[in-house]
Formats: C-alpha cells, structure tokens, sequence
C-alpha cells in the first residue's frame, strides 16, 4: 500500500477518538434511553430549530462544474448548484422554476411526496435567501426532507394514519438549520408507515411511490422507509435530501436508485423534531447524487443541538467536504491510507451479476493508491447470537413512545402493529440483555473487527445501526431485476468505525474518480 | 386456579395467546377491531397472535444469554462519575 501525500495533521478523525470514549458515550445513551427521552421536551424552551450553525469549511464555489450542465438546472449536483448560485450564474428562483416544474410533470407518477409548499410561496421563499457564501452555503440548494422529519408550514404525517394531519408548529433542527442555509424545502417526502417499508396508502398495504427507475412498475420497490426522498433524488425532483434509519432505511432505498447515501455516526446530527422509532438508534442521513453532495449537506446538519443532548459533547465535526473532494494527483486515490475489508462471502451473493459488479469494484479499489484489501475479515466472536433475534433488536424501543396511539385505534398502525405492539410482550430482564448485548458488540467490533480493516464492505446495515457505526451507501453499476426485467442500479453497502465519516466518504470520492455510475440518470416517466 | 405444572412444560398456543390478550386488555388496547383473519387486511389477530408467540418464545432465546455477572465495558479513567464522587483515582 503506497502512503503518498500524507502530513501527520492530515488525519481523519476515526483514528483520533478513543475507542472507550465511544463505547462508553453509547452505554450513556442506552441507561438514559428512558429518561432521556423526555429531555428534548424539557430543554425545548431554548427554542426548537435554532439553524443557526450551517457552515461550510471548504468553499466549494470554486470546484469544477460540468460544461452544459447549467441548460438543465435539475442535472446539476448540490455542489454545482452551490457553485454556480454563489457566481451569479443561476438565481435561486430559477432553481425553484426547474424543480417545481419536473415535480409539476412527472410526480403524479412517481409519487415521491407526501406535501408540496405553494409554488409561489416557495418562489418568494428563494428571492429572500441570504445572499450566500458561508453564511448560506446551501442557498438555492432545493432539498426535500423525509415526512418524519417536522415543518412548521408543512403537514408532517411520518407516512402513517397515526399522524395524519399532524401541523408542527415548528421546523425540526435540520430543516431549521438548511433553511437558514439558504436551503429550500421543495416537499415533504412520502415514506414507510412509522419509518418501516416502502411508502404505502396510509392504512393500507397499497404502494404509492414508485422506483425513479422503475416508474411505470410498482412491483420494484423504491425501498424504505426513505422511499420518496430516494425517488425525488434519483428522478431529479430535487437535488438531495434527507432520510432517517433505524435499520437500512437510508442506505436501502440509496443503494436501491442509484444514490450516494450516507448515515452517520450516532449523535452527529440532532434527531430533534423527528418522530422517533428508537432514542438509541435513530440517525439523520443525507440522501444525494455523489460523495461530495453527501458531504455538503452532512456538513450543514452535522452540528451539537442543546434541544437533543445526544449530539452534546462529541468532537467537533471534521471537514467532510474535504474528505469528498478527489484527491490531487495522476493516478486515482483514497485521501489516506485506508484498509479496506471484505465481508466473508462478499463475493458469494445469490445473483451473478451482482457478484461480478462486486469483482469489478474491488478490483478498481486494489488499483487504487492508498489502498490494502483486506479479504475476508473475521467477524467478532458470538456474532450471529449478538446480531440475531432477539439480541440485536430494538425492543421495546417503538411502543414506548406509541402507547396513546395504540390505546386510541390499533388499526392505525397498519401492517406495522406488531412493531410497535411487541414492546409490552418483553420483559425487563430480555431488554437489559438487549442493551447489553449491543455493548458488546460494539466492544467487539472496536476491538475485533475494526482492528483488520479501517473500513469494510459489508451486506446489511443491522450491526452497524444498532452500535451507531457509520455506513455509506453508493452506486457500482446496473443489473436486470429478476422479477421484472428492468436495467436496476446495484450499490455498495460500506462501514466505519466510530467518526469515520471521512474515510467512508473519501473511498466514495475515489471510486467516484474513475467511474460513472453515479452521473447516470433514469429516463424520465411517461406522462 | 390451576397450578403450574412442574416442572414447567412449554405452553401451547391457546396459551400464549390468551396471555397476550390478557397483557393487552390490561393496558387499555383493544385489538379485538382487528378482523379475525383476512389476508387482504393490512393485520388480522391471526397474523398479530402470531407475531407475539414469537415474540414471546424469543424471550426464553434472550433468558438463556449468558452474561459474566462480572461483565463490564472498558470505561475512561477517571470515569465521567468522579464529577460526582469526587474520587479522581
């Protein structure tokens, strides 16, 4: 493995964190996943949604933009947008006119949104943006955020009969937070029922939103629970967005449309204003078009909220937009020497495609400077008992904070009752083992997994939502869905240690580099 | 009342599910709006009764976990709780 280019300060952050330290910050946020639930409420008098702290340390302004790319303003990335907002060459009104007329046309089809904002409303809302620069680094940016996630001027109705019609009367701290930024909130996005599934007809099992690649076939499934902001990226019905996960909810649909995704490490980003699953392994993912818009919109949100104390006291978020950036230099490269695991079997999947799609990136990763594949990482002892049912649950978590509902009207919940019933089933001793269980885990994956590989290529997000391990999701190339018969992105599913935002960020910028995977768009529906 | 068999025999079904009728009935929810079995609904109590012996049999998975009692996480030193305690050792 060649180590060129590397200064001793230029160091990501996942190597500078003490492993204890985050083992024992998780253990905090476990023992007061009761009492701390109700903390938010208490402290909510400092003032919800304060977005105030959207900053952006690396000016991206000055980053190449594609030629011709400006003809049409929706096939712009976040940070060509950014770029091109700040020169004066596009005006946030134009981008609004862009997206609102793609949505206008094409979203009867895709149903990617659950709410929309007046188109005049939001035409007015982009000629007052702040006038840019640090201040508003996502000015003109049009975003769509999760239907979990609340809006003072939008319903909020978390994909479920439970909240339908619920009107916050305030903006939750990240949406807060992009629209001080200069952001704009194009719609709401549809999700999963309670932040499960795809997006279904409020109480039913009926689909609404469609794949972007699979528009005029609702067999092939958006994914979930992120389903509409998954759909509005890839379809270009906005430029990035934001999903929730509990449990793959951001890297599935991301992976399953074609998107770089990525869900951060656990307290990064403040949950504040988001319906809640679990308090201890809800996250805040940014769902975009490459690393680099990923990193953009991480770095807006990713700030300490007095109004969740889950995101109080961690080290200061790290320059992830640098981590995005290509590395300089001829030959392609990851920004710092960087290990790279491969899951046992990563190379045995039940479709030959995908297996050879999988070949194909690892082999391009191995030419890579700053690389060392490390194949077939041994995976921490007990790990299919402390991963499995019922350890590697969340339970208990779901009922504890529905229980009004559920007394209310069971049939609201839909085919996701027994989620958010079986809480009252468990006992006392099965959720301490739950807890620690996962302390362990995590213990483990420190100590055992994450001392072969920096990062490691992986199949399923479960271990790593539960020990609030960081993971990105991106795209490396298109197969034919078995079922129906449609060219489908595939994508790599990759996580870190704890902070290691950075690095999983810089192997998608370096992959990014030499492919094309994530430039390609789906053909728009028929309408 | 009946007493419990000894040594304790796995219960069956019927058992499991009036236990979870009962838990539920004493916290206030009604699941007795669900239909009684219906494929085309989104949850029926067959599939809801179901879901809970499952639940409920898993426990005994969790019950057999053994942890050291003298298990502990590798915390800083000093830990966070000398602010408390005062005892920087």
């Amino acid at each position: 493995m060649s180590t060129r280019g590397v200064s001793e300060r230029d160091e990501p952050q996942d190597g500078m964190v003490s492993r204890r330290w985050f083992l024992d910050r998780m253990a905090w946020v476990s023992s007061v996943a009761a009492a701390g639930a109700v903390l938010p409420s208490e402290v909510g008098a400092l003032g919800a949604g304060r977005g105030d702290a959207a900053r952006l340390t690396t000016d991206v302004s000055n980053l190449p933009v594609r030629a011709g790319v400006q003809q049409e303003p929706t096939e712009m990335t976040l940070a060509e947008t950014i770029a091109l907002v700040r020169r004066g060459a596009v005006r946030p009104e134009e981008m609004v006119e862009a997206y609102s007329d793609r949505i206008g046309r094409f979203d009867g089809v895709l149903k990617a949104f659950a709410a929309k904002p007046d188109r005049a409303a939001l035409l007015a809302e982009a000629g007052q943006t702040p006038a840019g620069g640090v201040d508003a680094p996502l000015r003109g940016a049009c975003l769509t955020p999760k239907d979990n996630f609340y809006t003072a001027d939008l319903l909020t109705e978390g994909g479920s009969r439970v909240y339908e019609g619920f009107q916050p009367d305030y903006d939750a701290t990240v949406v807060a937070t992009m629209r001080a930024a200069g952001g704009l909130v194009v719609g709401k996005a549809q999700m999963g029922n309670l932040a499960g599934g795809r997006a279904q007809v409020y109480g039913t099992t009926t689909p609404t939103t469609r794949n972007a690649w699979a528009p005029e076939d609702e067999r092939y499934s958006p994914g979930g629970s992120s389903s509409g902001t998954a759909t509005a990226v890839a379809a270009r019905l906005a430029v990035a967005g934001l999903g929730t996960q509990t449990g793959g909810s951001v890297i599935g649909p991301g992976n399953l449309q074609g998107l770089t995704c990525i869900k951060p490490t656990f307290g990064r980003v403040s949950l504040h204003g988001v319906i809640p699953l679990s308090y201890t392994r809800d996250h805040v993912g940014p769902m975009a078009r490459n690393a680099l818009d990923a990193a953009i919109l991480l770095q807006a949100i990713a700030h300490p909220d007095p109004n969740d104390p889950r995101t109080l006291g961690l080290p200061a978020a790290p320059n992830f937009v640098y981590a995005a950036t290509p590395f300089p230099g001829g030959a392609p490269a990851v920004r710092w020497p960087t290990r790279i695991g491969l899951w046992p079997g990563y190379f045995e999947d039940g479709n030959e495609q995908v297996n050879a799609l999988r070949r194909a990136f690892v082999e391009q990763l191995e030419r890579t400077g700053n690389v060392r594949i490390v194949p077939d990482v041994r995976l921490p002892d007990q790990w299919e008992e402390l991963t499995g049912a019922p350890l590697g649950g969340s339970h208990g978590d779901p009922t504890a904070f529905f229980i009004e509902a559920l007394r209310k009207d069971v049939r609201d919940f839909g085919d996701r009752l027994p989620r958010f019933l079986n809480g009252m089933l468990q006992s006392a001793d099965t959720y301490v083992k739950v807890q620690q269980a996962r302390m362990m885990l995590l213990h483990r994956m420190e100590t055992q997994l994450f001392t072969q590989c920096d990062v490691v290529l992986t199949e399923g997000t479960g271990p790593f939502d539960g020990t609030g391990l960081p993971v990105l999701g991106m795209p490396i190339g298109m197969d034919v869905d078995e079922e129906t018969g449609l060219d489908v992105p595939r994508g790599a599913t990759v996580a870190a240690r704890p902070f290691g935002e950075e690095r999983l960020l810089a192997v998608a910028a370096a992959w990014q580099a030499v492919t094309d995977h994530h430039l390609r768009r789906p053909p728009d529906p028929n309408v | 009342m009946t007493k419990p068999s000894v040594p304790p025999v796995e219960p069956t079904d019927d058992e499991l599910d009036r236990y979870i009728l009962t838990r539920y009935a004493l916290l206030g929810i009604d699941i007795s709006v669900l239909p009684e079995s219906d494929d085309e609904a989104p949850m029926d109590l067959e599939r809801l009764l179901a879901n809970g012996r499952s639940i409920l049999r898993q426990d005994v998975v969790a019950a057999d976990f053994e942890i050291d009692p003298q298990f502990h996480l590798p915390v800083p030193h000093p830990a966070p709780f000398t602010a408390w305690t005062g005892d920087d050792r």
